[in-house]
């Protein structure tokens, strides 16, 4: 699978989630990683190319992270929109 | 000119012979407007008895999972320049060894951006820079990291792993923590910055059980130098510490934890075999007493502070562990064992608590080591491991053969 392709899936399964489940980095490899039947290594470089580019981001809230798709005010205040 | 508040609360705060947290923010306030409007804060919440702080939330470096940890108040109009009150974690170098040019580097850094405010250093070894606006955290970030300087660990990430001086100055470092440290702290830069674990993960490093960096109250992996020769004692030395007035029976024989040392006639002697290396003597005596042999670590596991269940100390594990460069054996044992953590932990759950729920069996499978009575953390009522009906036959079927 092409690594943009694989990108779109893990976006579509953040999104699926949103609003709904506090998703570790470790649930969306694996989640992804089952529905598209690819290594979760493979999720797991495509999720973090990602987070650098700020199309996801950590987030933390009582301890515990988690990940996330950033709000507007996020990507504006790093200058991605 | 920053605004100045009453503050008769915690003015109470500064009396007494002890360094004052209240003292130093109001030299800050004297020129920060964030530490003034702290201070404001601060009087207020204990005048109305009510914390107005929140935490958390969506802050960061681009990249970075960990290292800011976002704070707010929840009174911003009231007090405008903390709207936004953000702490950054640096990761501090080994043993907490500065020149005076980086932290003067660090403090200009921190005037020009936060609110001046630092702690010198955060229970979990970073330099702890608090209070700053969402708006400057990347230009903080750049500066730093600029001057070779990178975040510290935060949320469910490998912590910046922290160590007591070791050799630098002290000669009963069995290890050295230094090198340990820094070398660990190379080899998890990914877990450190980038949170995908249940939750957090500490690691510290002691030269030897004297363990002034408090490892075994406060680190999920605790790594303590220790050694497996005998002590050895200058009896010369033990009797000026006899005539120099210490009782050696009372201070140091009925001190021993194990009760491995005998003082007869002027002649201490110890039981070797019976000694578990926690340097109460040692420390007490250090003209006469002398550790030998081979040096490595001894690994525990466990340590947290009240969070899910109550606070737990570490426990022994490895006995003993190589610890040379380039510390391949440490690095994969300590790999192994966050991947069983990792594995079956559940989201906020510590090592130490995980290890209690699934017992230590599983653990000492998953890593390849086996149970060894130096493993016991309560004698004669602590059934760490249970043993299988297996067990039992491999043991008859050895017997029989």
């Amino acid at each position: 699978m092409e690594k943009e392709e694989l990108k779109e899936k893990v976006y579509a399964y953040m999104l699926k989630y949103k609003g709904k489940k506090k998703l570790k980095e470790k649930d969306v490899c694996k989640g992804v990683s089952g529905e598209a039947g690819i290594g979760a290594d493979e999720v797991k470089k495509a999720l973090r190319e990602m987070i650098d580019a700020g199309k996801l981001m950590y987030s933390y809230a009582g301890g515990a992270s988690s990940v996330e798709i950033p709000s507007e005010e996020y990507l504006r205040e790093k200058g991605l929109i | 000119m920053p605004k100045k508040y009453d503050t008769p609360l915690l003015d109470e705060l500064e009396k007494g012979p002890y360094p004052s947290f209240v003292t130093e923010i109001k030299k800050a306030a004297e020129t920060s407007d964030m530490s003034a409007d702290a201070l404001g804060q601060i009087e207020k919440s204990y005048r109305d008895k009510i914390p107005y702080w929140k935490h958390g939330g969506i802050v960061g470096v681009l990249g970075y999972g960990g290292g800011v940890i976002g704070r707010y108040s929840s009174l911003p109009e009231e007090f405008p320049n903390i709207a936004h009150f953000h702490t950054v974690r640096i990761n501090q170098p080994s043993g907490f060894f500065y020149t005076t040019k980086a932290l003067r580097e660090i403090c200009d850094i921190w005037d020009k951006y936060g609110s001046g405010l630092t702690n010198m250093h955060g229970s979990t070894g970073d330099i702890i820079f608090l209070g700053t606006d969402t708006a400057n955290l990347e230009a903080i970030f750049a500066e730093f990291s600029s001057r070779g300087w990178d975040l510290g660990g935060s949320g469910s990430a490998m912590r910046t792993p922290s160590c007591c001086i070791g050799p630098a100055r002290c000669e009963w470092a069995n290890i050295d923590t230094l090198d340990i440290c820094y070398q660990l702290t190379q080899e998890f830069q990914d877990e450190l910055h980038r949170p995908a674990w249940p939750y957090k993960f500490k690691v510290k490093v002691a030269g030897c059980a004297t363990d002034c960096v408090a490892a075994i109250a406060r680190a999920d992996c605790s790594i303590i130098g220790t050694w497996k020769g005998p002590i050895l004692v200058d009896q010369d030395e033990v009797k000026n510490y006899a005539k120099g007035g210490m009782n050696i029976a009372a201070e140091i024989v009925r001190m021993c934890p194990t009760g491995c040392m005998s003082y007869k006639n002027g002649e201490l002697k110890v039981a070797d075999e019976d000694c578990n290396r926690c340097m109460h003597c040692i420390a007490k005596m250090t003209k006469a007493l002398r550790p030998s042999g081979e040096r490595g670590a001894a690994i525990l596991l466990g340590s947290k502070a009240p969070i899910v269940v109550g606070s737990l100390l570490s426990w022994v594990v490895v006995p003993f562990i190589k610890a040379e460069p380039p510390y391949d054996e440490l690095k994969e044992m300590i790999r192994n064992i966050i991947e069983w953590w990792d594995e079956h932990a559940k989201p906020r759950e510590r090592i130490g608590e995980l290890i209690e729920v699934k017992g230590m069996r599983s653990l000492l499978e998953y890593i390849g080591v086996d149970p060894q009575p130096q493993q016991i953390k309560h004698p004669r009522k602590d059934p760490f491991i249970f043993f299988t009906d297996e067990d039992f036959e491999k043991v008859y079927t050895k017997d029989k053969v």
